[in-house]
């Protein structure tokens, strides 16, 4: 409350006249003015804006993004998202309708206190009552003049969790969380009333707005803590109910295994068994060679009788051309390859193929991937002759250099972090702020490219004397810094160079981590980060010793992808059947058994072709290219998707319109389901290589033939009730030729083929 | 009576000879654009002679007859014309509002044209910027699309005696009990007495602008206005009637009619769910018009209080409102820059007036009805010719905020309020805490400013209690909110959120 003594009488103002004095004439203060303010001492200290009353709009919700945060405000009234623009925010509370909003004379009257009450109609309905802190807060601040900070105030440099981890053995229990702030005046205040909680699952555990967190069902993950522009988390552990849970520790085989193996025993969840090898052999090449095995790598592949031959077989495939060349055309994807005749955009297609031409040769030598990607970020020249500088025709297709786009999607491809929300507010949920967003695009602000010789050619340069990106909100300049780092790059040269050694450096966790989350996500169907590209605080890792495993054994082979594959590939891990047992059923993210993969679309065209024989052709591309080599070549604008292909689209691979790993869809459609079964893709290749014929002309028995054709599509022999039941539908048939291609057909629109398992 | 029979009539005639008004215009044009002006004013830029060749240097490859990205050609004049996917590109007479020259001359290089080369040179965006300035003609014998009218001379000064109405004894109003003083949000100057109308919280004080004095703190009695804040203060034409709107924001508003002379309330007007943030009394005193958050001009009858027109254009808040001095037109501006003139009888639609780019503080009538003037947070001010709905003139950056060193990027630079003194002249006032004199053909005359320095108290006045730091860091920036001229234009009067009401001679020469 506050006292009458604070409160001073206010008549009415005269005005008072010096004549004759010029131009001025001087009015009086009202009586009273200044005198009692010295009095505030018994408030306690002055409030201030930026400290004190701007946390509780964050914590009232006032400034979320559905609220007056949204980017046009709400019902009239604008704050900026999560208080990113504290001056803004000050002038439109106080000053943009003078007295609407803030009532210095009649603070209970002012429009903020009422409608937070509830007092008003207000669409966010009641936020918090009179008797509350954050109602006193408010009130003092407007009664003490509704000041604006005019000195700098203490800023939140961390936030942190009184606990970083809690298990819970049972549901239905509860324990608090605690949140505090360290300014930089380096006080530590206990912010917990002005943060806001939130659970990444609600079904595992729930924290309501005391901090309280309560486990709700088995399972494991999140629950985060947000203050100021910092978002903290503890990994939640609610253990299944105790049964007849008892660990059988499968054989390690490497670190892999020892990581998810701890983390699955934590969560009381058994692995799956290891699958049999007709399953590994196919799982394998799929995933290393993007196609399924032929007839003769199985028979090879069954009849060896080595202890170490899936070992070997990973070898062999790892030095296989098709490896590279998968991987070439995995970056090409990711890197937004793309060309055609009469591209405006710089995406010509001789272009294209100076670029396609240099990835492939970079994968198929086992060029580090460090290496790799630095070459590209360095690079300049033409983009006809000199292939990695593409990076900066093909990852932004726009007919002009975008810096700002340009560098958020290269944060993305490169470090799996999505920094363009900072471009307008601080990242929500994440560390990424609007100062860290322009200082990263200002390594890009003196990209120039330059028109060459002839049309199609763009010469790269660097143009150091560029200034800098302005920050959006008070246009301060700013100087090209890395994320996360302290000071700028020294200025003066091409600020490329240092970028492309911080980025690639061994140091840098944010790239190695994001390289090793990718490859791990290529072969397991998931990223111990999911999704891939949007890696931030309130997304950690599944299980964070398992990425560090992978990110550390990536730096240690030199940034070898062959390594780190081969590792993955002899895991017991990878090898565990698709089979779940009872233990495992529900778990979807931690790896205790495989997951099932539906063919990338280039992977099962490879496939269908391998099966039956019968090449595919590629417009643009010369006969016997295989898709994974294809990139979209199509004349014209390349600004928007290009699939390329109608089988691409059909099966979701990716159309390079965005630089998001969700461009390549994963999810099985109807019309996928159409088009395999009526399209002229499976139709035509049943007999036009007389596949069938041949094997009844060789007088082969009706056994051999269902295990040609079952080998040959599903790298398996039938079982027996297959074998009996099929056998009855060849008996039943006028023409044996027609049943079998039937059963042919059948298999290759089979779930089982379509999807890696 | 002369003058009376002038303002009847409605016949205008000039003041000056017809050359002096010629030097005038010329004297603007070159102030907007000197080096131009001199180097081009022997010829006339056409499109065929001066920007054909430019446009074909440097733009069909994207925008010609084989290739028209974003649907724009600029192959031919009437292609030009046409404009692209997204609407016109130019705007006959103002380049600033054509996004021709704005690609052309964007600092974001992802944002100029052409593409990935460097920028025309500087004459060439020079003839682009004077042609579409002199009305796009085709041909050095076509007629320019439009002309820019700049008739600024002043026809009618409505004789102004002093003679006006005076508060007599008013009824007591009861003094509060406030926390801090009341920001002056609103301010009315009667237009034939030496007096002034001021909101205080749920009341307005009645203040004599000649009786200024140190010693006697009085002022000439109140009115009481239970509904809230008066958010506008206005006297009529007559200056014995005085409006006042306002209310309590997100609960109620109306519009009270006051006789000045008792006090006695002489109609209530409206009945809104939240305050009214502009209003206006007509000129004959049977209409009075509010708007707010409602985003509809309500126009009402101030005889029988019925609602007579609602009024539904703008796409936000409405933040400013005139009535004509003629009563033929009421003028009505928003929260996102949009002005629209309506008819004040018909309530039908007469213009739209485009040119503000942000919240419209402000919309004052020169006393001949010919112009209407604009101001807002886009820190514009416009002088509009409300015959044709062009800008006869306008004042980017009127008020120019300091730049403190090292503060980068825009600094607020809003007019907050303006109004037109008998003369033509005009006085406004701004976020940089100064008020502005501007003379009736537009130049800045005058600049008074307040000494920020010792916030709102005067070093001159021996009774203003010491300050020390820690006072003044305490204190809310003050901003002046309301301006207007005494009714014969030799003081300006403002209103600030520290509760004060300042004073200014305009001519200290002529000072008594």
């Amino acid at each position: 409350m506050m006292s009458l003594k604070n409160r001073w009488f206010y008549i009415i103002v005269a005005i008072l006249a010096v004549p004759n004095s010029g131009l001025v004439v001087q009015g009086i203060e009202p009586p009273g003015t200044g005198a009692t303010l010295g009095d505030s001492s018994d408030n306690g200290a002055v409030l201030s804006f930026r400290v004190d009353v701007m946390p509780i709009f964050f914590r009232a919700g006032c400034n979320a993004g559905t609220c007056h945060g949204s980017a046009r405000g709400k019902d009239g009234f604008m704050l900026s998202l999560f208080g990113y623009d504290p001056k803004g925010d000050y002038e439109r509370v106080v000053n943009e309708i003078p007295l609407r909003r803030i009532n210095p004379s009649v603070p209970e009257q002012s429009l903020l206190l009422l409608k937070a009450t509830g007092a008003v109609p207000h669409t966010g309905g009641k936020l918090f009552d009179r008797e509350s802190d954050y109602y006193k807060t408010v009130h003092r601040w407007i009664e003490s003049g509704a000041c604006d900070d005019e000195v700098a105030v203490a800023e939140t440099v961390a936030v942190e969790l009184s606990s970083e981890q809690m298990l819970f053995d049972a549901p239905s229990q509860s324990r608090s969380l605690k949140v505090s702030a360290r300014l930089s005046d380096g006080t530590v205040r206990d912010v917990t009333t002005l943060a806001r909680f939130f659970s990444n699952n609600e079904s595992v555990a729930r924290i309501d707005a005391r901090g309280d967190v309560a486990s709700i069902g088995p399972g494991d993950t999140h629950v985060f803590a947000r203050y100021s522009r910092f978002t903290v988390g503890a990994e939640v552990i609610v253990l299944p109910q105790p049964t007849d849970f008892s660990w059988m520790v499968p054989p390690s085989v490497n670190f892999i295994d020892q990581h998810v193996f701890d983390r699955l025993e934590k969560l009381r969840i058994l692995p799956s068994e290891i699958c049999d090898d007709e399953t590994f052999l196919r799982r394998v090449t799929l995933d290393l060679i993007a196609r399924t095995p032929t007839v003769d790598e199985y028979r090879e592949f069954m009849q060896d009788r080595r202890s170490d031959k899936r070992s070997i077989t990973i070898d062999r495939l790892l030095a296989d051309e098709a490896f590279a060349d998968y991987w070439a055309g995995l970056w090409a994807e990711q890197l937004r390859l793309i060309g055609g005749n009469y591209a405006p955009n710089a995406t010509d297609v001789k272009a294209a193929d100076a670029f396609y031409q240099w990835i492939r040769k970079q994968m198929r030598e086992a060029r580090p991937l460090n290496e790799f990607v630095a070459e590209m970020v360095d690079a300049s020249g033409s983009n006809l002759t000199n292939g990695p500088a593409n990076l900066y025709t093909m990852l932004v297709h726009k007919p002009q250099f975008e810096p700002k786009a340009f560098a958020a999607d290269f944060s993305q491809v490169f470090l799996g972090i999505q920094i363009q929300c900072a471009e307008c507010h601080n990242h929500p949920f994440d560390r990424w702020t609007q100062d860290d967003y322009y200082s990263f695009v200002s390594f890009f602000t003196g990209l120039k490219r330059k028109p060459g010789v002839e049309p199609r050619e763009r010469r790269v340069y660097y143009d150091a004397a560029s200034p800098p990106a302005n920050h959006v909100v008070d246009g301060r300049p700013m100087p090209a810094k890395v994320l996360g780092g302290v000071a700028p790059v020294t200025p003066g040269g091409d600020p490329r160079t240092p970028l492309a050694h911080w980025l690639t450096s061994p140091e840098n966790e944010l790239f190695s981590r994001n390289l090793a989350n990718r490859i791990w996500a290529q072969l397991m169907g998931r990223g111990v980060i999911e999704p891939v590209d949007d890696i931030r605080a309130s997304n950690p890792p599944v299980n964070g010793p398992l990425l560090n495993a992978l990110s550390a054994r990536l730096v240690e082979s030199k940034f070898d992808l062959r390594t780190l594959v081969r590792d993955i590939c002899n895991s017991q891990v990878y090898q565990l059947s698709a089979k779940p047992n009872d233990s495992n059923r529900r778990d979807t993210r931690q790896f205790s058994h495989s997951h099932l993969k539906r063919l990338r679309a280039d992977v099962l065209i490879d496939s269908l072709v391998t099966a039956t024989g019968v090449p595919r052709g590629f417009p643009g591309f010369p006969e016997g290219t295989r898709a994974i080599e294809y990139y979209p070549r199509e004349s014209g604008e390349t600004e928007g998707p290009h699939f390329g292909d109608v089988f691409f689209a059909t099966f979701g691979r990716s159309s390079r319109g965005t630089v998001c790993a969700c461009e390549t869809k994963k999810e099985p459609t109807l019309s996928q389901t159409l088009h395999l079964s009526v399209g002229e893709t499976v139709r035509d290749r049943i007999s036009r290589n007389r596949e069938v014929v041949k094997l009844l002309e060789s007088h082969a028995s009706e056994d051999a033939i269902l295990e040609q054709l079952f080998v040959r599509t599903l790298c398996r022999r039938p079982s027996d009730t297959e074998r009996e039941s099929l056998k009855s539908i060849i008996a039943d048939a006028s023409d044996p030729l027609v049943a079998y291609e039937d059963i042919f057909w059948s298999l290759l629109n089979s779930t089982e083929f379509i999807f890696n398992h | 009576m002369v003058h009376r029979i002038q303002v009847a009539s409605g016949r205008v005639r000039p003041r000056y000879p017809r050359w002096s008004l010629v030097i005038l215009v010329l004297s603007i044009i070159a102030a907007f654009f000197p080096p131009l002006i001199h180097a081009q004013d022997s010829k006339v830029i056409s499109y065929e002679d001066h920007i054909a060749p430019i446009l074909k240097r440097h733009c069909l490859q994207c925008h010609g007859d084989t290739k028209q990205e974003s649907g724009l050609s600029l192959a031919n004049y009437s292609a030009l014309m046409k404009g692209s996917s997204g609407g016109a590109i130019v705007v006959s007479g103002r380049s600033g509002s054509s996004r021709l020259l704005s690609v052309l001359i964007a600092e974001d290089p992802a944002e100029r044209m052409p593409p990935e080369n460097d920028p025309l040179s500087e004459s060439e965006i020079g003839l682009v910027k004077s042609w579409i300035e002199a009305g796009l003609k085709q041909d050095a014998g076509s007629e320019a699309v439009v002309a820019r009218t700049m008739n600024f001379t002043p026809s009618v000064v409505v004789p102004r005696v002093g003679d006006g109405v005076l508060p007599g004894e008013l009824p007591h109003v009861s003094e509060q009990v406030l926390n801090r003083p009341f920001a002056r949000v609103a301010l009315g100057t009667s237009p034939n007495a030496n007096l002034v109308a001021v909101a205080g919280y749920e009341r307005v004080d009645f203040i004599n602008t000649k009786l200024i004095n140190t010693k006697t703190r009085e002022s000439l009695g109140a009115l009481s206005f239970p509904e809230g804040i008066p958010m506008v203060i206005r006297f009529s034409r007559s200056g014995a009637t005085l409006m006042v709107a306002g209310g309590s924001p997100v609960r109620s508003g109306r519009g009270v009619l006051f006789d000045v002379a008792t006090g006695r309330r002489l109609a209530e007007i409206g009945d809104e769910s939240d305050a009214v943030l502009a209003a206006d009394l007509s000129s004959d005193e049977t209409k009075m018009a509010i708007g707010g958050s409602g985003r509809v001009v309500k126009v009402y009858s101030t005889v029988t209080g019925e609602l007579k027109h609602t009024l539904v254009k703008h796409t936000d808040w409405i933040t400013a409102m005139a009535y004509s001095p003629d009563g033929k037109f009421l003028a009505s501006g928003d929260r996102v820059g949009n002005i629209h003139l309506w008819d004040a009888e018909t309530g039908g639609v007469v213009l739209p007036l485009a040119e503000h780019k942000g919240l419209v503080r402000s919309l004052s009538w020169r006393s001949d009805g010919q112009m209407l003037a604009s101001c807002g947070e886009d820190g514009l001010i416009v002088w509009w010719d409300v015959v044709k709905g062009w800008p006869a003139m306008s004042k980017p950056n009127a008020h120019p905020p300091a730049r403190p060193e090292g503060v980068y990027g825009k600094i607020p630079n809003g007019v907050l309020d303006l109004a037109f003194g008998p003369k033509g002249e005009l006085v406004s006032c701004g976020r940089d805490q100064q008020v502005r004199f501007w003379s009736s053909d537009g130049n800045l005359q005058k600049t008074f400013a307040l000494d920020m320095e010792t916030g709102s108290g005067s070093p001159s006045d021996p009774n203003a209690p010491p300050r020390s730091k820690t006072h003044a860091r305490l204190q809310p920036k003050v901003l002046l909110l309301r301006v207007g001229f005494v009714f014969d234009g030799s003081r300006v009067i403002a209103g600030d959120t520290s509760g004060m009401v300042w004073s200014w001679s305009v001519d200290p020469s002529i000072e008594k």
